[in-house]
């Protein structure tokens, strides 16, 4: 007997599909209205329930689920068993793995979600804000912090507060956050005789004593060309242009790709690349093996987040001395030498959340600033909380901790979580810039592009800065 | 008699089990997977917008899209050719039946014995500018190198991988066309040397030809397995560098997961699955009539 | 041609085992040695990897729940399977062509895509973290592949011996049990081999469906594994969980061997 034709199966699913578009999918609701198409602002969800303030009767159960990336669960745990030591009537389950959005996606479509998440970077938060899915946190925010001293608002750095914000309100809240910028060797340096460069200039003349030792002066994580946007594209264009030009791109004003600050960004890129200046191979690796020729000496440079060392603790040799320093910008740019950009890891709570009292006052004991503080001591990482990172710092934070506080100009690049398809096309263009298929002109033309389509998809949900 | 009634409670009552499990588990969801594709949904929550065909409309112009596709054909292609090759050469070599044939074939279906994640860490170290000893190879026959290695040089990503999936997939197909050569009774092959018919003439004349229907089975088990072609090809490169190694299920995943357009991932699954009904029936088409049946 | 066919076969065996000789000797290095020095012998061995594999990864009731999940599926898949194949191999009626496609038609489909609303229908039945919900999603989607390949080797079964006990009076159901699904075994084995290796690797809906970590499985634990390795760079204990979960299909697949060649000679080939 022969297979039977596969067609009947297309055409009957066909008929069901037709007699099912007139009701919606099951389990779910058809939004009333048709997507506006302005696209100006942010859809707030009108019914986004607001937090309560932590300060009621705690008890029944509080379930945390947290991604579980390089500073693991066990200091969640522990706070949750500290914490329910003074709260005998109330049970804490802390549970997560390094996939856990892909198991809170369902449950928060079922309407059955945690009553507190660190989901990590798997989860587009701000389309759980746009749907309503988020609690807002101002409420709360602007109640009493653990142990009473002022506000919880005032526990947080407010430049990183701020990136969890839409339209004057909080909806996902900074634990610990990232400092972006380069590392090189201490010891490495100190043997040679070399001092981190202080601006692009340098650089160049650095990089050319480096190549003439036999080592790649600068590597980097070519399989995510977004470590490459962080640490060289958007800083370089900033120091170009100044601040104005990134906050133009982030709101996606017609031309600001086009300026010629992000132009001289590629070209800086090209420069270094034509130089020889970059590891062989490295637009094909990972992290981890970019990072780990960085740190076995293959690679004198390389551009990173401060999680680098929690990343790399296992592997480092003793004489191993990490040390960060800001990407070497222009001498002569508009822009601040000392700007820095940071990104945060944002804790959120879920619109449905059953304990939503117990999810604010939890997370209220882990900002108070001696719990912040033995995060920062036994993770390796600085947190958003004001005063965590004093005292004795782990000599690998003192750099990142000291650039920050001194910084005037904290900034973040949010479209990457804003507008995800668009910051893929643009790493696609970055990679094919590495890879000489695109001119610095044509990379800009191309961001350019991906920005418009952006701009006018009315159904991409805007944000304002 | 009641032997027609008899026979037809039967029929039912051997398919219910299958159906029922099948249809509450896999066929519900689906329709509604189907229907996903007529909405935008961003899967965090239970709100979705009608959309009609808006999002098949704009999977029509979507450049990343028909480069998915070619990349697919490509595997399929080229991939395909090389593994039913490969295949034939093996399985012939593993007829011979000697100690060493029989090693080969305990292990040849190791590689999908592995997981995945396995095979992909292989292939990128195998590919690895700095070590790998594919590119030392080209290096030491003097054809130059790729800076990036081959999985980031746009010109050779593609076939890269498919050299990956060939590795991958191959150990099946050889068992397959080894049965199907061991089914090919023995006077058969001797009428053939009687006939004078040997090496190349007698396999183009006797043996492709009798090995019609396990090339039916294969050549379409491949255009299922190809077409939905996913975590090999993500895990090796997530369809860098810049789309090159793209296939249709990753940029489902992408705009599922990352760009939370669910509804846009189940129109393409929908193409996806046309195309494949569609190059099945192609298969079934070319493989219509029993190329032995007119000669018996 | 005797050389040609030697080098070939030599050929093959170092381009499969060589790749499998370097995940064993992966398994035995020092973290960062696996991709800093990927052809070198780990010097000496450190078999701790295997002490943290099992320990870290919960690797020990992953690997029971694994077992319980593919066997007990494979002891549901197989019947009801093979059952409905033989429907379709043996018997012509109306709607034989259109539902043998519909039930092919899942094998064409990527399973990512369904698991949003599969978990809502398995939260609403009450089935989420619990083996048997998840045995029940395994049969269901392995029978496309099941049903496709016992309709070949039922369709290869002489007619006479189903003939001969119809005239004792057989019915329709005992010529199955009785004669056709015995000697369908070849084909029992080529299903029952293919549906393990891929259910005991099954990741994407054990996932989703199993959320609680007594529950969990081999794939689970491993991946757990594989994704921390991301943010703290151990591939050696990476790749003794590898081995250790490639081990018992290895033994299984040697052991099942020279049946699953026969098998695959009765007819699977049929297609």
């Amino acid at each position: 007997m022969e297979m039977k034709s596969p067609f009947s199966f297309s055409l009957l699913s066909l008929a069901l599909l037709v007699v099912a578009s007139s009701c919606g999918p099951a389990g779910t609701t058809t939004a009333s209205e048709p997507e506006s198409g302005t696209g100006g602002e942010v859809k707030v969800a009108p019914d986004a329930p607001a937090a309560p303030t932590g300060e009621g009767e705690l008890k029944g159960t509080l379930e945390v689920q947290a991604f579980k990336g390089g500073y693991g669960l066990d200091f969640y745990e522990d706070a949750a068993k500290k914490f329910s030591e003074s709260h005998p009537d109330l049970i804490i389950k802390v549970e997560g793995n390094p996939r856990v959005w892909e198991q809170l996606k369902p449950r928060l479509v079922a309407g059955d979600p945690p009553d507190l998440m660190y989901p990590g970077w798997g989860m587009d938060h701000w389309a759980l804000v746009a749907d309503g899915q988020l609690m807002t946190l101002d409420a709360a925010l602007d109640s009493p912090a653990a142990g009473g001293n002022g506000t919880w608002r005032d526990t947080f750095e407010p430049a990183l507060l701020k990136l969890g914000q839409q339209n004057g309100r909080t909806y996902v809240l900074p634990y610990f956050f990232n400092v972006n910028g380069w590392w090189y060797d201490k010891s490495v340096f100190d043997a040679n005789g070399w001092a981190p460069p202080q601006n692009y200039t340098e650089l160049l003349s650095l990089c050319e004593k480096i190549k003439a030792k036999g080592i790649a002066p600068i590597t980097y994580q070519g399989k995510y060309p977004y470590y490459m946007m962080f640490g060289m594209v958007l800083p370089w264009a900033r120091s170009a242009g100044g601040a104005e030009v990134i906050d133009r791109m982030q709101r996606l004003e017609p031309g600001a790709w086009k300026d010629p600050a992000v132009l001289k960004a590629a070209e800086m890129i090209v420069e270094l690349r034509d130089k020889g200046y970059f590891e062989t191979g490295a637009t094909a690796m990972t992290h981890t093996e970019s990072q780990a020729d960085f740190v076995v000496g293959k690679a004198a440079m390389i551009p990173c987040g401060t999680w680098l060392f929690s990343e790399m603790k296992d592997n480092l040799k003793s004489t191993n001395q990490l040390t960060f320093f800001l990407p070497p910008v222009l001498g002569e740019g508009k822009g601040d030498p000392g700007s820095v950009i940071v990104s945060i890891e944002p804790w959120m709570i879920p619109a449905k959340a059953k304990n939503p009292d117990a999810a604010v006052a939890y997370y209220k004991y882990m900002t108070a600033v001696g719990v912040a503080k033995r995060f920062v001591a036994t993770k390796g990482t600085l947190t958003a909380i004001k005063g965590s990172d004093e005292g004795s710092l782990l000599p690998v934070l003192q750099e990142p901790s000291r650039i920050f506080k001194a910084s005037g100009d904290v900034w973040s690049w949010q479209v990457r979580d804003w507008y995800k398809e668009m910051h893929t096309e643009v790493e696609n263009a970055l990679t094919s810039l590495l890879n000489k298929e695109l001119t610095p002109e044509q990379f800009v033309d191309r961001c350019e592009a991906a920005a418009e389509k952006t701009r006018y998809d009315a159904s991409i949900v805007k944000h304002t800065l | 008699m009641n032997g027609k009634a008899a026979r037809g409670r039967f029929i039912a009552s051997f398919l219910a089990p299958a159906f029922a499990l099948y249809g509450i588990f896999v066929l519900w969801p689906l329709v509604q997977a189907f229907q996903i594709s007529l909405y935008q949904w961003r899967g965090t929550s239970d709100v979705v917008r009608w959309r009609g065909l808006e999002n098949y409309r704009e999977l029509a112009t979507d450049k990343v899209v028909a480069e998915a596709v070619g990349n697919n054909l490509y595997m399929l292609g080229v991939g395909g050719l090389l593994i039913f090759a490969l295949a034939l050469l093996f399985s012939h070599a593993v007829l011979a039946n000697s100690r060493l044939s029989r090693a080969f074939e305990s292990i040849a279906l190791f590689p999908q014995v592995a997981s995945t994640v396995v095979v992909a860490l292989l292939w990128q170290f195998m590919f690895h500018p700095q070590f790998g000893p594919i590119p030392l190879l080209q290096k030491s026959m003097g054809l130059g190198e790729f800076e990036s290695g081959w999985l980031a040089t746009p010109s050779v990503a593609l076939p890269a991988v498919t050299v990956a999936f060939v590795w991958f997939a191959t150990g099946f197909y050889i068992l397959l066309f080894t049965a199907g050569l061991r089914q090919i009774p023995g006077e058969v092959n001797e009428a053939a040397t009687l006939d004078g018919c040997q090496g190349w003439r007698r396999f183009a004349s006797v043996t492709w030809p009798l090995l019609w229907s396990i090339r039916r089975t294969a050549v379409t088990y491949l255009v299922i397995t190809v077409m939905n072609t996913f975590a090999l090809v993500y895990l090796m490169t997530k369809g860098a560098p810049d789309r090159r190694t793209e296939v249709m299920l990753t940029y489902l995943y992408e705009l599922a997961f990352t760009n939370s357009e669910w509804g846009s991932a189940s129109a393409l699954a929908v193409v996806n699955f046309l195309l494949v009904m569609a190059l099945a029936f192609g298969v079934r088409l070319l493989f219509r009539r029993d190329p032995t049946a007119a000669r018996t | 041609m005797k050389t040609a066919r030697t080098a070939l076969l030599v050929a093959g065996l170092l381009l499969v085992g060589l790749p499998l000789l370097w995940v064993l000797v992966a398994s035995l290095k020092p973290s960062l040695s696996v991709i800093s020095d990927p052809w070198g012998l780990p010097m000496p061995p450190r078999w701790a990897n295997y002490g943290e594999a099992w320990t870290e990864a919960r690797i020990s009731s992953g690997f029971f729940n694994s077992l319980a999940a593919t066997v007990g599926t494979l002891a549901i898949l197989l019947p009801v399977g093979s059952m409905a194949a033989y429907v379709f191999a043996r018997y012509s009626f109306r709607l034989s062509g259109p539902l043998y496609a519909l039930m092919l038609g899942g094998m064409m489909f990527p399973i990512f895509l369904v698991i949003v609303p599969l978990f809502i229908l398995m939260r609403q039945l009450s089935l989420l973290n619990s083996l048997p919900g998840l045995i029940l999603v395994y049969v269901a989607f392995s029978l496309s592949f099941t049903v496709f390949v016992m309709r070949g080797f039922f369709e290869v079964i002489p007619e006479e011996l189903a003939e001969a006990a119809r005239m004792d009076g057989a019915g329709h159901a005992s010529v199955f049990w009785r004669i056709m699904f015995p000697l369908s075994r070849p084909g029992l084995t080529v299903a029952g081999i293919f549906n393990a290796i891929g259910l005991w690797n099954e990741y994407g809906l054990a996932l989703v469906l199993l959320q609680k970590p007594e529950v969990r499985t081999l794939p689970l634990a491993v991946a757990d594994l594989s994704q921390t390795q991301q943010y703290q760079a151990d591939f050696g204990a990476l790749f003794a969980a590898l081995v250790i979960v490639m081990i018992p299909l290895l033994v299984a697949y040697a052991l099942l061997r020279h049946r699953l060649h026969e098998a695959m000679l009765a007819g699977a080939v049929k297609g």
